[in-house]
């Protein structure tokens, strides 16, 4: 149906199928299709049945979903292997809440003038956009697809904690977050307690911004505030650190900018430019040392939601005869085919299969609740062994972790080196 | 106020002059604009002292029209070559140096320009005194390509001339590269600065690395923020901000 590698994202109007735009892919599906795509969903509904997502025999994969009984997103894909139905699920979740962030709900909800939503949804297709090239998949930034923050770890948060707390305060705010080459390095507590969605769509926001000193953007929070926009003013405090703030009213941009920052961040530069330093070496403080054969790796903190992900520069110190690694941005791919391996077929736990929004859902729930019931047990560690790399997954109550290591390591030692990795990494940084 | 000719008080093209290198190398890096945090700020050695003046400038005009364009094409960003609208308020900074024809101190312009996607602040009340607020300038734009921009700033031009407001005003034609879909003819532009007293500047097209694109508006827009500081403090007998 579409080249392969690509994938086209479509929004209808639920009721009556009207198409209000179609993003991605160079080219457009053909009226009829998208018309038939609609189609066989509602054929689907009026039957009492839910359909989710579809494998087409040419190899193109389908997901749809509606939102708030009002919006149908359709996400084709060129190449089943290249989108996982893991994938397509996350972007109809994430273009919606993008299409929240930027309109909020009830312009949305209550579709009034169909052209009219059609231009204010015109928004929308800069955040879309980005989620469907997957801008800074490159560097390594996984929320879109784990829901968890991307963050990355400071050597030494102490100072820059208080600062950011007390800069936040000033702002009348308790929602602050400090974000370092794209990745959330700190944050207040209140910011932390926001959905993990909403964690990933923020930090998404600010790095499209790239080029601006200073911002204030109004955004809806698609769990927490769907309906009221709150302001995100935005920082550059030295290019590639920005400082972010969610408040109210007050104070005005021009006012935040001139009275808070300088006498806030200003005594802490040269601490921001470690961070800023350490952040283009690596996502985990220098006190970490990881084994020279692990290859790339995502830890998950399970409880806060929070991930970082490491794609090791170069080896540290290896034996002469292994050959180089392959690039951070191949590395970074197999890391994303492996979490979705691992969180699909054995870590299911965090990933319900169903979607739990109309009536019809409920049955494939019973569905999978029977069939996870039939399950005695919970794994909790999986390993996967390819031509290009070995893989393991550990999972323990407090963490995920996925880990990448070069072939030479034995198939029965990946359980103790993941082990170690784990602890590598959490022991000292109390992640 | 009336705008003042060009190099009226700063030296003309000082950016191709060899004693403005030094300055000029202070906002650039590896051959492209540099990008400064709001922390930073350009350093000069001490001998070579230049002071730092800082200004407002709010851009303005239709969604569509090439505010967010403009902004990086002075900053020198990346231009965006399709049009996804701004949906908030963006500031970003240009640090400009110039040197004033008589005394031949050379000073470093901090314009910070406020760029706001029109339709969302058409949605949001806060967004338009946001930017007015403390303006020192306004650049109203139009595109070539779209006469009823043109005669938008026309018609807003009998009510922006309020000659006891502290605001530099110019006018910026965008899109001058896409000349064979022009919709705004040389002899309308002759007429608008006839009847208005104010220059219209032309930009579009790429942006090399050089000065020479983004010079003559930026030091238009400094000498007539310059001027407007130096007549108010004459009237006012308050030195210029
Ligand atoms: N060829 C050419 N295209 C331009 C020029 N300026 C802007 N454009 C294009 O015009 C479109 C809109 O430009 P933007 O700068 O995004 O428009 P805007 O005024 O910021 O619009 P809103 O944010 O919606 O208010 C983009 O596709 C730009 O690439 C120019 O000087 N020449
Ligand atoms: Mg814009």
């Amino acid at each position: 149906m579409l080249p392969s590698e690509t994938v086209q994202l479509l929004c209808l109007t639920a009721s009556s199928g009207v198409p209000l735009f179609s993003r991605g892919s160079c080219k457009q599906l053909p009226f009829s299709v998208i018309g038939s795509l609609n189609g066989v969903h509602m054929f689907g509904a009026g039957q009492g049945a839910l359909l989710s997502s579809c494998e087409t025999e040419r190899d193109s994969r389908v997901a749809w979903r509606v939102f708030q009984d009002s919006l149908m997103l359709i996400a084709v894909s060129g190449t089943a292997g290249a989108s996982s139905e893991l994938h397509l699920r996350r972007l109809l979740e994430n273009a919606w809440n993008c299409m929240v962030l930027v309109l909020g709900q009830d312009e949305l909800a209550n579709v009034r003038n169909v052209e009219r939503l059609k231009r204010e949804l015109r928004s929308c297709y800069r955040l879309i956009d980005r989620l469907l090239e997957r801008g800074g998949k490159d560097q390594g930034f996984m929320g879109d697809l784990t829901h968890c923050a991307d963050c990355l770890l400071p050597s030494q948060p102490g100072i820059l904690q208080e600062t950011l707390d007390s800069f936040t305060r000033a702002a009348d705010s308790e929602f602050g977050c400090l974000l370092v080459r794209g990745r959330l390095a700190l944050a207040t507590d209140k910011w932390w307690r926001l959905a993990p969605q909403e964690v990933v769509l923020l930090s998404a926001l600010v790095n499209s911004l790239s080029g601006t000193t200073s911002c204030d953007y109004p955004v809806f929070l698609p769990q927490g505030s769907p309906t009221v926009a709150h302001r995100l003013l935005c920082f550059q405090l030295l290019p590639g650190v920005v400082a972010c703030v969610l408040c109210g009213p007050s104070p005005s941009l021009q006012r935040a900018e001139s009275e808070l920052v300088g006498r806030f961040w200003s005594p802490v530069v040269e601490a921001l430019r470690v961070c800023l330093e350490q952040a283009e070496r690596s996502t985990l403080p220098p006190s970490v040392r990881l084994r020279w054969d692990v290859e790339a790796l995502l830890i998950i903190n399970r409880e806060s939601r929070r991930a970082v992900a490491v794609c090791p520069h170069a080896r540290g110190h290896t034996p002469s005869e292994v050959p180089p690694l392959s690039s951070p941005a191949h590395r970074w791919e197999l890391l994303r085919a492996f979490y979705t391996f691992a969180v699909t077929r054995y870590f299911t736990s965090e990933e319900p299969v169903a979607l739990p929004t109309s009536p019809p859902s409920a049955t494939a729930e019973r569905l999978h609740e029977e069939f996870s019931l039939g399950f005695t047990h919970l794994p909790v560690q999986c390993y996967l062994v390819t031509d290009d790399c070995k893989c393991y997954g550990l999972q323990t109550p407090q963490h995920q972790l996925f880990l990448l290591t070069d072939l030479s390591v034995p198939t029965f030692a990946l359980r103790t080196v993941a082990t170690h990795t784990l602890n590598a990494i959490s022991t000292p940084t109390g992640f | 106020m009336p705008t003042v000719p060009p190099g009226s008080i700063f030296v003309t093209d000082w950016h191709r002059s060899p004693e403005s290198r030094e300055y000029f190398n202070k906002i650039l890096y590896k051959k492209k604009r540099r990008k400064f945090g709001l922390l930073e700020a350009p350093v000069m050695p001490p001998n070579l002292k230049a002071d730092t003046v800082r200004y407002k400038v709010f851009i303005s005009g239709k969604s569509g029209v090439g505010k967010t364009a403009l902004a990086a094409r002075l900053t020198g960003l990346e231009i965006p070559n399709v049009h996804y609208e701004t949906t908030g308020m963006e500031t970003s900074v240009v640090f400009w140096p110039v040197k004033l024809r008589e005394s031949g101190r050379v000073l470093f312009f901090h314009f910070q320009l406020w760029d706001c996607g029109e339709n969302v602040m058409c949605r949001f009340d806060h967004m338009l005194p946001s930017c007015e607020e403390q303006a020192d300038a306004i650049l109203l734009l139009f595109s070539f390509t779209d006469h009823g921009s043109f005669e938008d700033i026309s018609n807003q031009m009998p009510r922006l001339t309020d000659p006891s407001d502290r605001v530099v005003r110019l006018v910026v034609g965008t899109k001058f590269d896409l000349f064979m879909h022009t919709d705004v003819t040389e002899s309308e532009i002759t007429a608008f600065q006839e009847v208005w007293g104010v220059p219209v500047f032309r930009v579009g097209g790429d942006v090399s690395s050089g000065m020479g694109e983004i010079a003559p508006l930026l030091n238009a827009l400094a000498e007539n923020l310059w001027h407007q500081d130096c007549a108010h403090a004459s009237n006012s007998l308050s030195p210029p901000s």
